[in-house]
């Protein structure tokens, strides 16, 4: 009975608890160097003119970003790998991850789902809202604010694809992200990641099986070995494997469990880069501790794994690490090898639906077929693919009239809504 | 796996169960002697250990707490795989947490490690009054399924101890059979060894 009860603390405003420039309760013991950082780094000149540069970059709203995106590509990757501006965050994370068109795309769509439909996973999704994030002043209070929008993103997202529904971890995953923006533009975030709007999609970490995790793990495993063969060797002989301490990184995007701020800087470069830097970070972390670790027993071993030294967390030590790395093509090969064995994964929507049943027909030996269907899904979808999806849900919705002509509102309202929340994000972070 | 030494017992333990049962919080409890109001959800596994002194011998229980629902399934087998004992927690306040439970022991009685001790823990005791499950029918599952049960809370710390201390009882007496010549037991380190009395 050592730790007090959250909700009292949540409730009132009478017990304000320190917490750090994220929004986390700082442990009692905590000497994080959070304070030390910030002064160093917000407010000064040099930041305020990269602001001011990622401004023009992005435009009003966001009208410039694609256009520049277009023309130098290379800078806006430089730029993103030195950390999106905090204040800009939620905004550029919207427009480089593909969510912005999806949100321009399917007006309405969002709210339907959140306030007409009804998901399997209701009772999940409840039961895992208090234990998400818990130590986060935003989701810390009892059916405030925070939490109801985390169940209304995870809610929607479980009725968007019932096959994924909701499974723990991207409670994590939404929750970093309504950190950053609003409930509507976090789902189709969600949705963008999930369904590929501009990298290779991720659902298959939550599909029944966890087809992808098993996929990253075994590549990831093969890394370890071929990059740090010492530490690989030792990993074998106090038999750990990855899923002991990486699943989590692949799981949730490094947002369970993991610093903060870190996590933001992996995540400004896994949105525009894709999951590469998720191997990258998890190597760079590997390698960092190299020399400790393969002197450690298995119980020492996995705590070490869990609990990386603050001074290697440093994202701007951690990171140029990380991109010293190059994975493309042994990643790239690992995942023909891992296919080879178990079939393909990352599938479309559509493909699915129709493999699935093939499967189930003939059991295993359809693994043929399987990969042929696959394959006509394989390719990154874009947007517009990731739209058949609101066909059907038209579909679905057709027999209410109402909610249907919603659905078909003219586009040109929300795009001015859009405006006016990303005039008032920005002037949000930059007073707070 | 259990591997035995000079009266010093390692032993890998497995905690299975429905998403929010309580593992996690009865394993801080046990380890750390802490309990969280909301403790979050456990993302693919987490590992702990803590040592217990059953009377003159000790058992150091190398413990995985492993994510409850059901769509980590897959992951599972890794962790019971080798287990000298596993965990299975329900919570007392809901009926699918109790069937998950006995999926769970079904599992583990094909798949799992034919000695293995298993225990069945009904926790959220303190929450009488929310209760749907009672212990009465739990008890005779588990009597029928050679698990033994305990009711426990993890917030109130009732028989969290106790369980973990009731396996490590168990847990010479589970090996015995492995080693038909005798009592004699050789770790991979090659101590000799002998199981230590408490199995008689
Ligand atoms: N009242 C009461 N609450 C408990 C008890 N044990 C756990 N809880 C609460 O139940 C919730 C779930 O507990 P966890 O220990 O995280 O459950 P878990 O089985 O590890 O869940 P997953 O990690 O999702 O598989 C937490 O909010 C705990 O505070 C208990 O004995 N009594
Ligand atoms: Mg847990």
């Amino acid at each position: 009975m050592e730790k007090k009860k959250i909700d009292e603390d949540g409730s009132g405003p009478s017990s304000p608890k320190p917490v750090d420039r994220f929004g986390f309760i700082k442990p009692e013991s905590s000497n994080s160097p959070d304070n030390l950082k910030r002064s160093k780094s917000s407010g000064s000149e040099r930041e305020k003119r990269r602001v001011q540069k990622w401004r023009k970059m992005i435009g009003v709203g966001g009208s410039d970003w694609k256009h520049y995106v277009r023309r130098k590509p290379l800078v806006v990757k430089r730029r993103i790998r030195k950390g999106i501006p905090d204040c800009l965050r939620g905004l550029v994370w919207q427009l480089i991850s593909g969510s912005r068109d999806l949100l321009l795309m399917n007006p309405g769509v969002y709210e339907q789902l959140v306030i007409y439909e009804t998901s399997a996973s209701e009772l999940d999704i409840i039961r895992d809202i208090s234990r998400t994030f818990p130590s986060h002043v935003f989701f810390q209070q009892r059916h405030g604010p925070g939490q109801r929008s985390l169940y209304n993103v995870l809610k929607a997202y479980s009725v968007y694809d019932r096959d994924v529904g909701y499974v723990q971890g991207m409670g994590f995953i939404a929750g970093l992200l309504l950190l950053y923006m609003s409930e509507e533009d976090a789902f189709w975030l969600l949705v963008a990641l999930l369904k590929g709007a501009v990298h290779a999609p991720m659902e298959g970490l939550y599909l029944s099986g966890l087809p992808l995790v098993q996929q990253y793990l075994f590549q990831f495993d093969l890394l370890v070995k071929e990059y740090l063969p010492k530490l690989g060797e030792h990993f074998s002989q106090e038999v750990i494997n990855p899923s002991m301490y990486a699943s989590q990184w692949f799981i949730t995007v490094f947002s369970y469990s993991f610093p903060f701020h870190l996590a933001l800087r992996i995540w400004d470069v896994f949105l525009y880069e894709g999951v590469k830097v998720v191997f990258r970070v998890g190597l760079a972390l590997l390698k960092s501790c190299h020399d400790d670790l393969v002197k450690l027993p298995f119980e020492k071993l996995i705590h070490a794994l869990r609990n990386f030294p603050e001074e290697v967390m440093d994202p701007d030590t951690l990171l140029p690490l990380a991109y010293s790395i190059k994975i493309s093509k042994p990643l790239e090969e690992l995942k023909l090898e891992y296919e080879k064995v178990h079939g393909k994964e990352g599938q479309s929507i559509i493909a699915r639906g129709k493999q699935k049943q093939v499967l189930e027909r003939n059991g295993s030996s359809s693994r043929n077929s399987k990969r042929a269907e696959k394959q006509k899904g394989e390719s990154i979808k874009s947007p517009e693919t990731i739209l058949l999806k609101k066909v059907s849900l038209r579909r679905h919705f057709s027999h209410r009239k109402a909610e249907h002509d919603k659905l078909d509102g003219p586009v040109a309202q929300p795009v001015q809504e859009l405006k006016r929340r990303d005039s008032q994000l920005m002037s949000r972070h930059a007073t707070s | 796996m259990a591997t035995i030494g000079h009266n010093n017992l390692n032993a890998k333990l497995v905690l299975l169960g429905d998403m929010g049962a309580g593992k996690s919080s009865v394993v801080l409890r046990f380890v750390k002697g802490q309990f969280l109001e909301f403790q979050e959800s456990t993302i693919g596994a987490a590992f702990f250990s803590q040592t217990l002194a059953v009377n003159d011998a000790t058992v150091k229980f190398e413990i995985w707490d492993t994510a409850g629902q059901e769509r980590y399934h897959s992951l599972a087998p890794m962790y019971y795989r080798g287990a000298a004992a596993a965990i299975i927690v329900y919570d007392i306040t809901t009926q699918e947490s109790f069937s998950r439970a006995k999926k769970w022991v079904q599992e583990l009685q094909k798949q799992g490690n034919p000695n293995m001790v298993m225990a069945l823990a009904g926790n959220k005791a303190d929450l009488e009054e929310k209760r749907v499950v009672l212990a009465e029918e739990a008890r005779t599952y588990a009597e029928e399924n050679g698990l033994f049960f305990m009711e426990t809370s993890a917030k109130t710390a009732k028989n969290v101890n106790e369980i973990f201390y009731e396996i490590a009882k168990k847990l010479p007496r589970a090996q015995a059979p492995q080693n038909p010549a005798g009592m004699v037991l050789v770790d991979r380190q090659g101590d000799a060894a002998r199981a230590s009395s408490c199995c008689s």
